[in-house]
């Protein structure tokens, strides 16, 4: 089975975000960086796949050459070749200008492909588009925010995790597949596979070799503003005996919160 | 009736540290009259329990108690492993829990912190200045006052060392009430016999520490995780000092057996990343840039591998690196149920294998399960005293003459070889009630009579923490 992984440079879910308001772009300098988590489950599924019916895995991310350190990290695990499609642009929120360019890196270099395994969201973007636009693009079935996957031959089953319960889906191949929490644990990288991916080369590509013209890649969401969210007020002390201290919680909570 | 119960007695506490601060109800006493040492054995209900808000109440309480001779047992978070905060001889405990103040002065990097202020409320603190303080006893709902006077360490002492090497300046009560300003915000000071020092590790034998000056550490830019799996111990033990010859000082550098590895993933539904050989080597690197951590981790994973290790994992991610600092720092949790005792002993670096595989012939000799894991980095090793084996995944409990049986024994015998490598009974948990039977085995009679000599000096009365240490 012939599997694309797609990857995203995203911060890490644990740092702490700092906002440049003058460009509405989140400050880099002091964070780190790491492939979205959730694109960490579709490569571990894309190993496993692999592991248990053969195959290929390659792990392709739309970005600049930073993104090279996480399509390493992807080699580390396990995938077979990473590729760069490379994009000068920082995030521009636009998921369908990302799936236009990705469905056209499947149409002209990976037309064979068996299984694209996204994320379900890019953590820091968190639009949740690009699956389901891309699969869209390429007329492919798709299944989203996966928990539980099964391929056997031509045909794929997953659970999808929807509000208050699993919806079942069978589809067939090529399809998209978007992983969710829980899909898998991912591994870890060892130290053999961080040399082993030291020794390939990663390859880089221009939109334009993909056959797009700079008006298809032309961002058509424009961010107006960017703010972190208001600051969490600390909790209030009540002090004074049980019953003062009861009698000026009700008195908060009827004048002040209004809820009571 | 015994001085702590008399209604008038009671009733000049309550004068001092006001209504509702002084606890008569057994029930309510019985909580006071334990720490994390599992056997009953040792439990003992205080007469009452004294929560003071203030260092001028502390020093009114020890007042009034050092004049009608009752004894007083300091008590910070009960998290300790010897019974230390336990009233072996009834009396009063002195619970610190109210006293929670923390400052933390940026420009001098360093905290000023209440007694009764919990490690996690600590570091909570110092997080949100900007600043970092390594030591890190397992438990963090051990408190200031405590970890102090039992001189706590965690995994982090290799390379940042433990918590006397933090502690600036101490305000401590002494038995007869007065409060004593030790060291400061100061970095040297020549000025003296150094009493600071003295009250770090007295275990509330010599006063109540009430507040300390605590030094800070700027946070380190990367952290990383790698996790090495060996076929035997003696592989990955061998392996620490080559690490070291390299010039690499990890920020933890723990040993630990794949069957303890593999409880606790049960217990926590958590997985380790990978389930090979027989010991790991679970190594924690800081660093100031990628490119450092790459070099330093490479280094690392080299030293391993040219001793044998079957592979090198590593967790970057706060994800990855949270799953498997999880899963090592409650290892405790996941044996807790089936756990007598935790053995503290420090040994020279070098002595781990000799000492770790000595552990496996005793436990050998008299059909006991001792996991043995703990600070590979800096001799510290815990073997942990069972009432249970544990078999094909699952625990087995021993009948209790059994295990009671072997007890004794057991711990002589690894506290002699521990000795005999030069190693002392406690590295970082203290000697308590628990201990001071083996301490005659660390230190010699000269030594713990000069110990006695300075407790005198303190507490001519023999009000603080009595029956602790020494007798
Ligand atoms: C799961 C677990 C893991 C642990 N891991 C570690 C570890 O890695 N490293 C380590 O060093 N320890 C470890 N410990 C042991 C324990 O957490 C430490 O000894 C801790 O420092 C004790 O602090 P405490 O506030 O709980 O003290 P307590 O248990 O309340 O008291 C300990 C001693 O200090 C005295 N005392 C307490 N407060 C004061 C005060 N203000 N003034 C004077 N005397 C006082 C008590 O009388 C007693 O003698 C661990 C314990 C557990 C349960």
């Amino acid at each position: 089975m012939n599997m694309i992984v797609f990857v995203k440079r995203v911060p890490d879910t644990e740092s702490r975000i700092r906002i440049q308001r003058e460009t509405s772009t989140v400050i880099e300098e002091g964070l780190n960086f790491v492939i979205s988590p959730n694109d960490e489950y579709a490569v571990e599924e894309g190993l496993r796949l692999r592991e248990a019916q053969g195959g290929k895995v390659t792990a392709v991310s739309l970005g600049g050459d930073e993104a090279l350190t996480i399509l390493r990290k992807c080699l580390a695990m396990g995938a077979d070749e990473a590729l760069l499609i490379k994009d000068d642009r920082k995030e521009t929120y636009d998921g369908l200008r990302v799936a236009r360019i990705l469905a056209a890196a499947v149409r002209t270099r990976f037309a064979d492909a068996d299984l694209l395994l996204f994320g379900r969201l890019s953590v820091g973007a968190d639009n949740a588009q690009v699956p389901a636009m891309t699969a869209e693009l390429l007329g492919w079935p798709q299944a989203t925010v996966v928990t539980r996957l099964a391929i056997e031959g031509r045909a794929g089953t997953a659970h999808r995790e929807i509000e208050g319960a699993v919806e079942k889906v069978v589809f067939t191949l090529p399809a998209v597949v978007a992983a969710q929490k829980g899909l898998n644990e991912p591994r870890y990288e060892t130290l053999k596979g961080i040399m082993a991916a030291k020794k390939k080369t990663i390859p880089a590509v221009a939109p334009a070799e993909l056959g797009l013209t700079a008006e298809d890649i032309a961002p058509r969401v424009e961010v107006l503003s960017l703010e972190t969210p208001p600051a969490k007020t600390g909790g209030r002390l009540l002090g004074g005996t049980p019953e003062e201290a009861a009698r000026e919680l009700v008195r908060l909570l009827r004048d002040e919160a209004k809820v009571v | 009736m015994m001085t702590a119960r008399r209604p008038e007695f009671i009733d000049a506490l309550t004068g001092i540290v006001g209504a509702g601060q002084v606890l008569s109800d057994p029930d309510c006493l019985e909580a006071y009259g334990h720490d994390e040492f599992s056997l009953k054995d040792i439990r003992r209900s205080p007469d009452l329990a004294v929560r003071p808000r203030t260092a001028a109440e502390v020093a009114a309480v020890l007042k009034l108690a050092n004049e009608h001779g009752v004894p007083v047992t300091p008590r910070g978070g009960a998290t300790g492993l010897c019974g230390g905060c336990v009233p072996a001889a009834g009396g009063i405990v002195l619970s610190l829990e109210r006293m929670k103040g923390i400052v933390i002065d940026p420009a001098n990097q360093m905290a000023e912190a209440e007694a009764g202020v919990t490690l996690i409320e600590f570091e909570k603190a110092v997080d949100e200045a900007g600043f970092n303080f390594p030591p890190h006893p397992g438990e963090e709902s051990a408190m200031i006052g405590g970890m102090i006077v039992t001189n706590a360490g965690g995994s982090r002492a290799v390379k940042y060392g433990v918590i006397r090497n933090y502690v600036r300046g101490l305000e401590v009560v002494t038995a007869a009430g007065d409060i004593l300003n030790l060291g400061g915000k100061l970095i040297k000071s020549s000025t003296g016999y150094s009493l600071m020092h003295l009250f770090i590790g007295s275990e509330g034998t010599l006063g109540v520490v009430t507040k300390a000056v605590i030094q800070l550490r700027a946070k380190p830019a990367l952290t990383r995780s790698l996790v090495i799996p060996f076929e035997t111990l003696d592989a990955a033990v061998e392996t620490v000092p080559e690490i070291f010859r390299r010039d690499i000082v990890p920020l933890a550098l723990e040993f630990v057996p794949l069957d303890v590895i593999r409880l606790t993933e049960a217990h926590l539904q958590r997985t380790w990343p990978s389930h090979d050989g027989e010991t790991h080597l679970f190594v924690i690197l800081d660093a100031a840039s990628e490119d450092e951590m790459d070099r330093l981790s490479e280094s690392v994973a080299e030293a391993a591998l040219e001793r044998g290790a079957l592979d090198v994992f590593i967790a970057d991610t706060a994800a990855k690196q949270d799953n498997v600092l999880a899963i090592r720092s409650r290892m405790y949790e996941a044996l807790k149920a089936e756990t007598i005792e935790i053995l503290d002993v420090c040994v020279p670096r070098a002595e781990i294998p000799g000492h770790v595989k000595r552990v496996s012939e005793i436990a050998a000799k008299y059909g006991v399960w001792l996991p043995t894991f703990g600070h590979a980095g800096d001799g510290n090793v815990h073997t942990h005293l069972m009432k249970a084996r544990y078999e094909n995944g699952r625990f087995v409990p021993v009948p209790e003459a059994e295990w009671r049986a072997a007890l004794e024994p057991v711990r002589a015998e690894i506290y002699a070889d521990g000795m005999a490598r030069g190693g002392v009974i406690s590295g970082e948990h203290g000697i308590g009630l628990v201990k001071k039977p083996y301490l005659a085995m660390s230190l010699s009679p000269a030594q713990v009579e000069l110990m006695r000599g300075i407790k005198r000096v303190f507490d001519p009365r023999g009000i603080l923490n009595p029956g602790k240490i020494f007798d």
